[in-house]
């Protein structure tokens, strides 16, 4: 009872929360000097014509509260009037992000045993060449930026050895396929390239994690005890260490698939990945208000929510975690 | 029997689809051709045109023209588009009532003497023949309903036949109602139209269109970027207000103004205050303003304010510039019938008169009409949505497949936003089966379709190195060279020079006041620095002459080529001929005179300009050393022996990033070649440019306020119109040097008509732009139409002669662009042609088909190509 308890005060706070975070940037991108409009030339009359339609010329407050109406009442994110003229912010954003999502997914997916699994493997062999070679390799891929990968995907994958095609959805021969579809074999092996570049910075993070927490688990006390009590190694490992271990590595994969609706940026430049990676600077650079605040709550719930399901998450992997008791 | 049926009725649609080229070719025979290509004998249906062999694209090969953009368009809405980005699909979806193609045998220019594929000519599109002058029988309709001047005679009114054979692209036919329709909703006030003002703000302004457009609104226009009407002009009311056509007049003091560069008065009053202006009436006049910074223009006031911009001689203001502070607010009024005031009707099913407020004629009217401004209704108007609580509309017309439909040569298929986009061939385009788009090839002298191309795919490519491995595996048709491609492609035979209108020049510091502020400030070491030097003209000169212009693109960008006027290789001063500004012995006179090259030297100018390097460093040497003694005896620098400056003259270079590889090297060469220019001379080793911090937009303020000493700027305007480049250089909204120069201030005495005329030079740049200019109580205007091309091309040689001699503006750099063009492709016309570019699409020509093309690339090293 007292954990539905701690999730109901959580989930009112983060609405609290949510709401000082959507006003302060409401307010603030509003009172950003909006993009200077050449004077003297006919448009500028227009534009401004249009922002006074739009309400941008009313208190921040009263606009909040037209937003605020907009959005309860009707679910009406408002329409984008610089990035996307004339359409729908929600609709767009909705249209955009399966793409990021799907690399992003793809990758963790990927990324997920393979990182875990080379972190295992590391721990098991401490000390050795093997452990060495992960380690370093590992140190070596978290310090190159994800770009560098992309960039050499793309050189050698499809450039050189013209496996992959070097745009996502397209063919080998360089030809679009068109409207999207994720389920398309062309469309899937599209999508590889960007993955992989996309994977290798998150390997190595779960190596380099799954790895450090392992051989603190390895060789902590109970251990010890589990190994004297007659257990394998395998069977001490299995049952006791990596359970220990999970309670770090688990909600860092949290902390991954709440990346996944982010994007990156650089990468889906690189591959033209129609996703969201570059909506948000984009609509602040812009000035693109309805984008950039439906974005901003749509993050901010996101983050707000990922922060509750962490915290209660370590209740479910170790009992003895128990949120929000002052006992 | 079903099969029997089936071929027959090909055989039929072949046969139906023949019947408009048979029709159009006189004396067709036709004959296979074994390169892909049917053949025949034969030509136009005129008697004395030459027939040239016909040659037919054979239709079952593909032809994919394949090309990357950074942007991908996302609003090609022809009423609400803002970018040139979201413009692309135009030329593959749209076709205006007239268009440009190559003069050839088929299409002869309307100038004789033009050679082929020289020049261009403009051929009737959406539009059935060439616009009929009505403005007589449209002045006498219901009293001169349109206003059109009663001393017009022509020049205001077109009858145009539409083209019947025009439709959508799902056959919907386009008549007079689609034109009317489209107009009428680009122009209502409640959609508030992006592209609205396109059709009354500018010289292309229909009758009415206006009133129509803004109707029921009150806007505040700003008199120093339109009429700059004086008091003089305006009518002072009982209330001693004065107002201008029925509008109010006010000042503007705390309202955005283009005579100041879209800032307002007060900014700069709050900035520098006393430094700069009389403030004595400061305060007593902004406790007028109301809520738009405004206050009424009355006699009062105007006492009040003048003093303010014309009081202190820093401001360097005089009671002729007070009119660039007035905002004239204009009501319009809230019922306005399209119908019967806008000056666009139906006058046949296929027919439209067009009603013009200022007058347009021959190929500037017909240059208007290239663009198009129809919509398909029942689609515009299931994408109009309006907002519920703002009660603001918006349109999601032309922002997908399902919302695009296409009356040009392709149609849109696919689109996947920020992704890609594909077109194929539109069949029901009228242009494939007219007959009308066809060109003789000057290689082998047959007759070929335009739109060899049967499908586009366009695709989102940001990175220039994915653009290169993907132009290098045959998947894209060009790649714009990058600088260090350079070294590799610059003698490839794919590689395709462009040039570009912008001069980039440096503008050199000339304003001392500022000047002298920087150097009274306390981090100012002025025993080891100074910026004084900089502004005498002796040091400005030097600078000029120090650097090799060609020697200065090779070291940063090798695609240009060196500057040496403000106006720029490709502007045409005649648009008729395409002949170009630079190419007159008015521009190259004004050259010789400027770097003092004896013409009588040469065995002719052409030979004498060649001789132009802008580089001279012995003379360079001589002015430097001009210079010190200059600036000792001014007291601007010391020097403790007597033979060298004790100062470093300090250039600051107006960044407005952080240092990319060309600002790098274009700082290293401006140091390197400065310290070999003023070796031996009192400032060797003292002159040196450093970049600023990164200013972002603030760049140009910085440089105007004479906060930063140089920058490599430039300004491009319209190809077709030099003369509008003067008031870049006279109007100091624009003027990047108007701290410290004023061209009212500046006269030019040119001979017209055998007469000394003398003029200041914002009065000479106005009138070669259309406004009739009063000196000595004569008016002049020597505007298009107004005067002979000689007598505007003499006066644009002086202005520009003037300004160069100012040395606020270095010439350095004529900028252009280089790409290579696959091997898949060739163009039929080599040479840039400002208008025509190189054809475009229309005049593309494939060397291979896609099956083709693909084993030819497999067959490569490594499937890669060789440019």
């Amino acid at each position: 009872m007292s954990h539905l308890k701690y999730i109901a005060q959580r989930v009112a706070l983060m609405l609290l929360t949510l709401f000082i975070i959507s006003l302060m940037c409401f307010i603030l991108i509003r009172m950003l000097p909006p993009v200077p409009l050449p004077a003297g030339d006919p448009h500028t009359a227009v534009i401004e014509a249009k922002r006074e339609a739009l309400g941008y010329n009313k208190p921040y407050l009263v606009q909040f509260g037209i937003f605020l109406k907009g959005v309860l009442t009707r679910f009406d994110w408002g329409v984008s009037d610089k990035l996307y003229p004339g359409q729908e912010v929600a609709a767009i954003f909705f249209e955009k992000l399966p793409a990021t999502m799907i690399v992003n997914l793809f990758s963790i997916i990927l990324s997920i045993p393979i990182g875990i699994s080379l972190g295992i493997f590391a721990a098991l062999k401490k000390n050795t060449w093997i452990d060495h070679v992960i380690s370093t390799v590992t140190m070596v891929a978290i310090s190159v930026p994800s770009f560098v990968y992309a960039f050499l995907v793309q050189y050698f994958l499809a450039f050189k050895l013209g496996w992959f095609p070097f745009l996502f959805g397209s063919t080998i021969d360089g030809t679009p396929l068109g409207s999207i579809s994720y389920f398309d074999p062309q469309f899937l092996w599209s999508m590889l390239p960007p993955i992989l570049a996309l994977s290798f910075g998150v390997i190595a993070g779960f190596t380099r994690t799954t790895r450090a927490e392992l051989t603190e688990v390895l060789t902590s006390e109970f251990m010890l005890l589990a190994r004297t009590k007659g257990l394998t190694k395998t069977q001490a490992t299995v049952r006791h260490a990596m359970k220990n271990c999970m309670v770090v590595v688990l909600p860092s994969i949290f902390g991954e698939f709440i990346g996944i609706l982010s994007g990156s940026l650089i990468i889906e430049n690189i591959f033209s990945v129609p996703g969201v990676g570059e909506l948000y600077l984009n609509s602040i650079n812009g000035r693109d208000y309805p984008m950039f605040i439906m974005l901003t709550v749509f993050y901010t719930v996101i983050g707000l929510a990922a922060g509750i399901v962490v915290d209660i998450s370590y209740g479910f992997i170790d009992p003895r975690i128990r949120v929000g008791s002052k006992k | 029997m079903k099969r029997k049926l089936t071929v027959a009725l090909v055989l039929l649609l072949v046969c139906v689809m023949m019947l408009p080229m048979i029709a159009s070719c006189s004396s067709c025979n036709r004959g296979g051709g074994d390169d892909g290509t049917g053949t025949t004998t034969g030509g136009g249906d005129q008697p004395d045109q030459p027939t040239y062999e016909r040659v037919y694209f054979d239709p079952s090969k593909s032809y994919v023209f394949k090309d990357a953009v950074i942007t991908l368009p996302v609003n090609w809405n022809p009423h609400t588009y803002e970018t040139n980005d979201d413009a692309y699909p135009a030329d593959f979806l749209r076709v205006g009532l007239y268009g440009f193609v190559f003069n050839d045998a088929l299409h002869p220019s309307t100038v004789e003497g033009v050679d082929a594929y020289k020049g261009y000519t403009i051929i009737p599109e959406m539009a059935a023949d060439f616009p009929e002058d009505v403005t007589e029988a449209v002045k006498a309709l219901e009293n001169n309903k349109y206003g059109i001047p009663e001393s017009a005679t022509s020049g205001y009114a077109y009858k145009i036949k539409l083209n019947e054979n025009a439709k959508w692209e799902d056959g919907t036919k386009i008549n007079a109602d689609t034109y009317i329709y489209s107009m009428k909703m680009l122009l209502d006030a409640k959609y508030l139209n992006y592209r609205a003002t396109d059709y009354y703000a500018g010289s292309f302004s229909i009758a009415g269109a206006e009133n129509y457009a803004n109707a029921g609104q009150t806007k505040l226009k700003d008199n120093g970027a339109g009429e700059k009407v004086d008091r003089d002009a305006m009518k002072k009311e009982a209330d001693g207000t004065y107002t201008y056509k029925g509008s109010p007049v006010y000042i503007g003091l705390n309202f955005a103004l283009k005579h100041l560069s879209g800032d307002t008065l007060k900014a700069y009053v709050d900035a520098y205050g006393a430094a700069y202006f009389d403030v004595t009436n400061w305060a007593t006049l902004i406790a007028k303003a109301d809520a738009d910074g405004l206050i009424p223009l009355t006699d009062e006031n105007y006492e009040l304010f003048a003093p303010v911009v014309t009081g202190n001689p820093a401001w360097n203001e005089t009671a002729k510039d007070v009119p660039e502070y007035y905002v004239i607010k204009k009501s319009y009024p809230a019922d306005v019938d399209f119908d019967k005031t806008v000056g666009l009707y139906k006058t046949g099913e296929y027919e439209i008169t067009l009603v013009l407020a200022k007058s347009l004629k021959d190929f500037y009217l017909l240059y208007n009409l290239t663009g198009n401004w129809i919509v398909k209704q029942d689609l515009y108007e299931a994408n109009l949505k309006q907002d519920e609580t703002s009660k603001a509309w918006s349109s999601t017309y032309n922002t997908s497949v399902e919302t695009t439909s296409s009356y040009g040569p392709y149609k849109l298929v696919d689109y996947t936003k920020d992704s890609s986009m594909r077109f194929v061939r539109n069949e029901n385009w009228y242009g494939y089966t007219d007959g009308k788009h066809t060109y003789v090839d000057p290689e082998d002298n047959k007759e070929y379709d335009m739109y060899m191309t049967t499908e586009i795919t366009t695709q989102k490519v940001k990175e220039a190195s994915t653009r290169k491995e993907m132009f290098l595996k045959g998947q894209l048709m060009g790649y714009g060279l990058q600088a260090e491609d350079f070294e590799q492609y610059r003698s490839s035979d794919y590689c395709y020079f462009t040039p570009s209108e912008t001069i980039f020049f440096f503008i050199f510091n000339g304003h001392l006041n500022a000047i002298k502020e920087r150097e009274a400030n306390e981090g100012f070491d002025k025993s080891k620095f100074d910026l004084e030097t900089m502004t005498l003209t002796s040091f400005r000169k030097a600078v000029a002459v120090t650097y090799d212009k060609e020697a200065l693109c090779t070291a940063v960008n090798p695609s240009r080529s060196g500057g040496y006027g403000i106006i720029g290789n490709n502007y045409i001063y005649d648009p008729e001929t395409g002949a170009k500004y630079r190419d007159t012995d008015y521009a190259k006179q004004a050259l010789c005179d400027f770097y003092s090259v004896d013409v009588s030297k040469f065995e002719s100018l052409d030979e004498a300009v060649k001789s132009i390097t802008g580089y001279d460093p012995v003379k360079a040497k001589e002015l430097y050393n001009q210079a010190f003694k200059e600036a000792l005896e001014k007291g601007y620098i010391t020097s403790k022996d007597g033979k060298t400056s004790d100062q470093t003259i300090e250039i600051t270079y107006a960044a407005s990033t952080a240092p990319n590889d060309f600002m790098n090297k274009l700082l290293a060469y401006l140091n390197e070649k400065m310290a070999e220019v003023t070796k031996g001379t009192a400032f060797e080793g003292k002159i040196v440019f450093k970049f600023s911090s990164p200013l972002g937009d603030a760049w140009s303020d910085n440089i105007k306020n004479g906060m930063a000493d140089t920058v490599l700027g430039g300004w491009s305007g319209s190809a077709l119109d030099p003369y509008g480049l003067t008031d870049l250089y006279c109007n100091p909204g624009y003027a990047y040097d108007a701290g410290w120069f004023d061209a009212n201030k500046v006269d030019i005495t040119i001979k017209i008509d055998g007469k000394d005329l003398t003029m200041t030079m914002y009065q000479w740049s106005d009138a070669l732009n259309g406004t009739t200019v009063t000196v000595g109580g004569k008016e002049y205007n020597f505007g298009y139409g107004q005067a002979d091309t000689p007598t505007r091309l003499l006066i644009l040689s002086k202005i520009e002669a003037t300004i160069m001699s100012t040395y606020d503006y270095i010439p350095m750099i004529q900028d252009a662009g280089a790409s290579l063009l696959s091997k898949q492709v060739y163009y039929v016309v080599e040479e840039y042609s400002s208008v025509m570019g190189r054809g475009g699409i229309a005049y593309m020509k494939y060397n291979y088909d896609e099956t083709e093309w693909k084993a030819y690339v497999a067959e490569q090293k490594d499937g890669t190509l060789s440019y």
